[in-house]
């Protein structure tokens, strides 16, 4: 009999005694003893709970290894499987309320342990394993549960290079959700101290391993958002074992990373440690201290570029005043010639007028050997004969002056 | 005004002083001002104590900043 499993002796709450009294093919037994007569035949439930009991009775929980066939995921949330190997095989069952702890549902021939309790169930006499925990040999089922996770946030486009934001060039408050007692915040305080002492640190607190990390790292991050005097946050703890660092795959905590108001570091564990948290974060550092590095600039190169900036600055303030001094210049250059021309235009102007002025004066006409008489007292031109009174005196005035004449006393 | 946006500002002047147009009383305020936000971007870099704090919110959504020591 392979009965060494476990170490239990069967439960002291066994019905009836269905292994006999001994081995003979027409065991001799009492009338009274139950299932040893066609008289005494006991029910199909009896028999199945005698066996559960038994059973169990005789198997701790233990680990067993085969392959998956048949898997089934019930309606109701249960998973349903068969382990089995070239010769046998064993029906396996995993309670919803178990699947908690293991990562992803196994793939069909996936080489598997399973951990769990075997039992018989009742309604259908058969023998299952009520399996508890399950892992594939090597790291099958992580992988597989980042994997899925992976394909969704991808589907929605949440991994997609352009939703990456730009990390803050100079940021003076950094966030970051961690535990406060974990060697990751020890690591980042001894950076942001090294490089840029004039920054501060924010921490949101978070259980990072175990079954609430997800749901606190989910929140820490949602609270410093709400916060929101940061520029940039850090989400990260320090190295551990594969199961440790689990939260950081979680969908949840993905989902948190990439509503995150301010560009996220992630920096989760070790270089070669690659979660969910570091496809979906603006920036991966693989340790929480080169999240820190990426996080802040030297305070030395900052104080460089205000030196650069200030030198800038002088420049194109000189650069300005040059060139409002040649505005200048070639303004009172422009004022200097336009008052030249103006003169010349004038000048040319009267000059023309002079011209016209000139050939409209009756001195012209004097000029060409006319004379006209004017009365002497009036100045009045005297064009007509009646004009002229016998010995009147009267003016004559020619091309170089007045000549004074008097008519004579007859015609 | 955080230091990036110091920073940027004052991007903004010397391109503003850089290009045409600029009446040279304006160019001279902005220099000014361009002056004031490197004082006190400088400042921020070189007297200012980063702090580690631990952030809190009260029941009622109230934030409140610990220092801690580490």
């Amino acid at each position: 009999m392979r009965r060494s499993y476990g170490s239990r002796v069967p439960r002291s709450g066994v019905e009836f005694d269905l292994f006999g009294s001994g081995s003979g093919a027409t065991p001799i037994v009492a009338p009274a003893t139950p299932g040893s007569s066609p008289e005494t035949a006991i029910p199909v439930a009896s028999l199945t709970e005698t066996a559960r009991a038994v059973i169990e009775g005789s198997f701790s929980p233990l680990w067993v290894r085969g392959e998956v066939s048949d898997f089934k995921r019930h309606r109701n949330g249960h998973w349903y499987f068969c382990l089995r190997d070239a010769s046998a095989q064993v029906r396996c069952v995993v309670w919803s309320r178990s699947q908690r702890g293991i990562p992803a549902s196994p793939d069909e021939g996936m080489e598997v342990t399973a951990f769990g309790q075997l039992t018989v169930y009742s309604a259908r006499g058969e023998m299952h394993l009520n399996v508890t925990a399950l892992d594939a040999i090597g790291d099958g089922l992580w992988r597989k549960a980042m994997e899925e996770t992976r394909m969704r946030l991808d589907r929605e486009g949440l991994l997609a290079p352009e939703r990456k934001r730009a990390l803050p060039s100079a940021p003076t408050r950094v966030g970051m959700v961690t535990s406060p007692d974990g060697a990751a915040l020890r690591d980042v305080i001894s950076v942001i101290r090294r490089r840029a002492p004039h920054v501060s640190l924010v921490v949101s607190a978070a259980t990072v391993q175990g079954p609430g990390a997800p749901a606190e790292i989910v929140a820490a991050i949602q609270r410093i958002c709400r916060f929101g005097e940061i520029d940039v946050l850090i989400v990260g703890r320090g190295g551990g074992a594969r199961e440790d660092l689990w939260a950081f795959n979680s969908e949840a905590v993905a989902r948190a990373i990439a509503d995150s108001t301010v560009p996220v570091i992630s920096g989760v564990g070790h270089e070669i440690d690659v979660t969910i948290a570091d496809l979906i974060a603006d920036h991966r550092a693989a340790t929480p201290s080169a999240a820190a590095e990426a996080a802040v600039p030297m305070r030395s190169d900052l104080l460089a570029a205000l030196r650069d900036m200030s030198d800038e600055l002088c420049a194109s303030l000189a650069e300005r005043a040059s060139r409002a001094r040649s505005d200048l210049e070639s303004g009172a250059m422009a004022l200097r010639r336009a008052a030249s021309i103006d003169a010349e235009r004038r000048r040319a102007a009267i000059s023309a007028t002079a011209g016209r002025l000139n050939a409209l004066s009756p001195l012209a006409t004097l000029a060409r050997g006319y004379a006209v008489a004017r009365d002497p007292v009036s100045r009045a031109t005297l064009a007509s004969v009646a004009d002229f009174k016998p010995g009147a005196p009267f003016t004559l005035t020619l091309r170089d002056g007045d000549v004074a004449a008097r008519v004579a006393d007859k015609p | 005004m955080s230091y990036e946006k110091r920073v940027e500002r004052l991007r903004e002047i010397v391109a503003d002083l850089e290009g045409d147009g600029l009446p040279l009383d304006k160019a001279l305020k902005l220099f000014e001002e361009g002056i004031e936000i490197l004082r006190l971007a400088s400042d921020e870099l070189t007297s200012a104590e980063g702090r580690v704090q631990l952030l809190i919110e009260s029941a009622e959504g109230v934030f409140e900043t610990r220092e801690i020591d580490v």
